[in-house]
């Protein structure tokens, strides 16, 4: 069944012409070392809780702007809850310590009207995911707390303002007598549902299982399992700010973290249909980025700042959680390509291992490098694939080791792993797209 | 730019009465909140300090917040709405109408007497620029500070928020209410590498307003957790008495939070005495929205109910439960203020606002050194356990916390007679939440709060019958 989800997007977030707070930018910097940039944020976030919750039907909105003076490595942001002309001056003022910085009149800046709510997509996620559920023979309490998230982000950096960006996604969490299960989702769909019904069901076959304490030798990760561990080992080790905690960043390009299988990409723009970006939120325009080419580090992600003390890095990989926030370089779309080993042959050398479909936690130490992922649950592998499913699984390990432990990545790349990234407190969606991998090697503790 | 300023009353029940006009709902309430905060975040990777404060990297945000949020609805359609910017003029909520209230449910508190009487918030942004030169110089002395104590530590994050907010909010109901709070917040973190052991260690300090932190005592805790952190593993911990410090003991209250608030946490507590007394005699473990000089201290809660103290156990037994205004005569007992918002995009839910055990006569300095063979526990480890566990339940979900277990990892000392036998950079402290209760033999004179989130607070705690063993 298709989405109903409206792919046309809003109406743009600044209906008044860009080029006035533009030119109103240009005229602050008081020498070539200042930039300044303005970013401006709508954010729409609906959500409907299970019957009978108090206050079943939330509605959040909010828009605002931010401008940010950068000189000499140092920013300062001003950042105000409300869109309009002369907020957009008393912040200018803010930033360059001065009064009427931009003039005695305030550029005329308007904002488009918010998209409709559309609840009807929400209100029958519970329906077809039970009926997902369903047909896999099984069926269980759950209380389905359902959210849209919408985000229109426009920045200006004098004197270029960047295209408007416009990002839909949804996020499910599901309760049930053994657990909570949330994720993020394209789009509340079948074909988006089916998954999450697998995962649910694999842990109502898990629940009550002690955590698996016995190291198996193979481990195969199924795509979003792989997703999570890719974010954690590979995309976060490779931000420029937590490469600048151990080192100089631009160093590592070049280092060797895993086997020629691993080719692992960040493209914002091959995100999900209604998550594409075209440019980050520094207005710098996305590019698809070999974070990993053959196993060896190509280009971290960084952003303006980072590229401007690193030259060899491109910028282009900013996100900020919100206007309130100064931006970081972080990911976006993850990719790891696909190999040539078909899914099926994976299992047949892993019998006797255990199959992790997806990690519900992911923690990467940024200074000694070790990381800490958590399954809910596993499956042993037999002759004819992932069998038994077993307890709870935490692994740790460095993640170079991780990465080494990498010895085959099959053919079939799946869209999965999709979640919360939570580093230094900013929630940011974060996207990915997968095989399966097999690891061999592993420590898996208790 | 000048701070945003509350509406008036009049204006929120001007708003009320558009609202309920278009929508036809029974009930309706509007809550709106300012506030400002200038936030300095420090450059971990240029971090090297000079004698010049503004020689330091840092990061400044200037950020003005301003939202509010309506609820309203009756016994079977409710709708929550939450917006920034300034709230609507009457005339501005032409988009709700009758539709736009859906199934559910809306409860509103009625007004009590006092609830009118709410004192003035006090919203000003107070000499923003001094403000700013002031957490700059507390930051650089900071620094300058720990790093004459421990050359060797070295900074991965540091941010320091204060700031100011205020709120008002009216519903149909007829309760009014304002309140206004100043807080200012350190978060840092830090690690050190000492003989090839490395160590982290983590601190978030709150207080009314910057002036109350000081940089001194702050560096000096931050050099003994991370000499702790870096300290080789002792061959031997002895297994009788652990003291734990304040900071410690407000992490393990607040594992026992799910016991002390609500009608299902009062059954559980009252499970967990199981006929016995909870603690000794002088335990007295509080909640007070009022608190004062807290940082929480309002005299209602976000939704606009009189705070007030309770005893959640008194005398080493269960006291009163901390019950909603919803709640009110359950089981005979009378409900407080105690809903709060996390933001004005949030709605109100029960939650403590000052939790803490009442400090005793004793010294903390005579427990410490009346320790005879034992451990003394300054913090939990930065990256370490502090979880209470739950028992599985027949169908094997979570379970109940009743009958839990928890586990904190520490770091402390090893102490015989008064004498620090050697360090010990990570110990696991372990036992049931009745031992943890039931095993405390000593309460301190120095109840110390710490933002959890919320505050919570402890003083330094004797404790008896837990398993200490050393892990990593």
């Amino acid at each position: 069944m298709r989405s109903t989800a409206n792919r046309a997007g809003p109406r743009p977030l600044l209906t008044s012409d860009v080029a006035a707070p533009a030119d109103a930018l240009s005229r602050l910097a008081a020498h070539g070392d200042q930039q300044f940039e303005a970013f401006f944020e709508r954010l729409e976030t609906v959500e409907l809780l299970p019957q009978g919750a108090p206050n079943r039907l939330r509605v959040r909105k909010e828009q605002g702007l931010g401008v940010r003076k950068i000189e000499n490595g140092r920013s300062r942001l001003a950042a105000a809850d409300t869109i309009s002309g002369p907020a957009f001056a008393a912040c200018c003022d803010r930033v360059a310590g001065t009064a009427r910085s931009i003039g005695t009149a305030p550029p005329r800046i308007r904002t488009g009207s918010w998209p409709a709510l559309r609840l009807a997509e929400l209100q029958r996620a519970e329906s077809r995911l039970a009926r997902a559920v369903n047909r896999r023979r099984v069926g269980f309490p759950m209380e389905i707390t359902a959210r849209r998230h919408r985000r229109q982000v426009q920045v200006i950096r004098s004197p270029i303002a960047a295209p408007p960006q416009f990002e839909e996604y949804f996020s499910l969490q599901v309760t049930t007598p053994w657990g909570v299960w949330g994720g993020l989702l394209p789009s509340l769909a079948d074909e988006d549902l089916d998954p999450v019904a697998l995962c649910l069901v694999d842990r109502l076959r898990s629940r009550g299982l002690p955590l698996h304490r016995r190291a198996p030798g193979v481990i195969v990760l199924g795509p979003n399992a792989a997703a999570v561990l890719l974010h954690e080992v590979v995309a976060h080790a490779l931000e420029a700010d937590t490469l600048g905690l151990s080192g100089v960043p631009d160093h590592v390009v070049g280092l060797k973290l895993g086997g020629p299988e691993l080719d692992v990409v960040d493209d914002p723009r091959s995100a999900p249909l209604a998550c594409k970006r075209s440019s980050d939120d520094e207005g710098t325009a996305v590019i698809s980025r070999w974070l990993l080419r053959r196993g060896r580090v190509r280009q971290p992600l960084a952003d303006l700042a980072w590229a401007e003390r690193c030259p060899s890095m491109i910028p282009g990989a900013a996100r900020r959680a919100s206007r309130h926030r100064l931006p970081g370089p972080r990911t976006t779309h993850l990719e790891l390509l696909p190999g040539t080993i078909p899914e099926r042959d994976l299992f047949a050398e892993a019998v006797g291992g255990l199959y992790i479909g997806e990690f519900d936690r992911g923690n990467l130490d940024p200074l000694d490098g070790r990381c800490v992922l958590r399954a809910p649950c596993g499956r042993r592998i037999g002759a004819s694939g992932p069998v038994d499913h077993t307890g709870p699984i935490e692994i740790r390990s460095r993640a170079v080791d991780l990465l080494a432990a990498v010895t085959a990545v099959a053919d079939r790349p799946l869209a999965g792993g999709a979640g919360w990234c939570a580093k230094d407190g900013a929630l940011m969606p974060v996207w990915a797209r997968c095989p399966s991998i097999r690891l061999e090697g592993l420590q898996v503790a208790d | 730019m000048k701070s945003a300023r509350l509406p008036g009353l009049r204006s929120l029940r001007l708003a009320l009465g558009a609202v309920r006009e278009r929508t036809g709902a029974t009930g309706a309430e509007l809550y709106v909140k300012v506030g400002n905060t200038r936030r300095i975040e420090i450059d971990p990777w240029m971090a090297t300090v000079t004698a010049d404060p503004d020689d330091l990297q840092t990061q400044v945000s200037v950020l003005d917040e301003r939202g509010w949020a309506l609820r309203a609805g009756g016994a079977s359609r409710a709708l929550f709405l939450a917006d920034s910017g300034p709230l609507p003029e009457p005339n501005g909520w032409r988009r709700l109408n009758r539709h736009s209230l859906r199934p559910g449910i809306l409860r509103l508190p009625a007004a009590r007497s006092g609830t009118a009487q709410s004192p003035a918030a006090d919203t000003g942004e107070h000499s923003p620029d001094e403000e700013e030169a002031a957490g700059l110089a507390f930051l650089h002395d900071l620094l300058r500070r720990l790093g004459e104590r421990m050359p060797e530590a070295r900074l991965v994050r540091g941010r320091l928020d204060s700031g100011a907010s205020a709120a008002v909010l009216a519903s149909t109901t007829g309760v009014t209410a304002r309140s206004g709070r100043r807080l200012a917040t350190v978060e840092l973190d830090f690690a050190a590498s000492r003989d090839g052991r490395h160590g982290h260690c983590r601190l978030y300090r709150a207080a009314s307003t910057l002036h109350l932190l000081s940089a001194d005592t702050i560096a000096r805790e931050i050099a003994e957790r991370l000499t702790l952190a870096t300290a080789p593993a002792p061959p031997f911990l002895p297994a009788g008495e652990v003291a734990v410090s304040p900071a410690l003991g407000c992490n393990l209250l607040a594992l026992l939070a799910p016991l002390l608030r609500g009608r299902d946490g009062w059954r559980r507590l009252r499970k967990l005495g199981a006929g016995h007394p909870l603690g000794p005699r002088q335990l007295q473990i509080v909640d007070d929205g009022g608190l004062d000089a807290g940082w929480m201290s309002a005299a209602f809660d976000d939704e606009g109910v009189p705070t007030r103290a309770v005893a959640l156990v008194r005398d080493g037994e269960p006291g009163e439960p901390l019950l909603s205004w919803e709640d009110d005569g359950w089981s005979g007992f009378s409900a407080a203020g105690c809903r709060r918002r996390s933001g004005w995009r949030a709605l109100p839910e029960l939650c403590h606002s000052h939790l803490y055990i009442a400090g005793a006569p004793e010294p903390a300095e005579s427990i410490r050194s009346g320790i005879v063979h034992g451990c003394y526990l300054l913090d939990r480890a930065h990256d370490g356990r502090c979880h209470a566990t739950f028992e599985p339940s027949t169908n094997g979900g979570a379970g109940q916390l009743e009958e839990g277990r928890f586990e904190v990892d520490a770091i402390g000392l090893v102490i015989r007679r008064g004498t620090v036998l050697g360090e010990a950079p990570r110990v696991r402290l372990t036992g049931s939440l009745r031992q943890l209760l039931q095993g405390i033999r000593a309460i301190g004179d120095d109840l110390r709060f710490l933002p959890a989130p919320g505050a919570v607070g402890a003083p330094t705690l004797l404790l008896t019958g837990l398993q200490v063993e050393a892990v990593g």
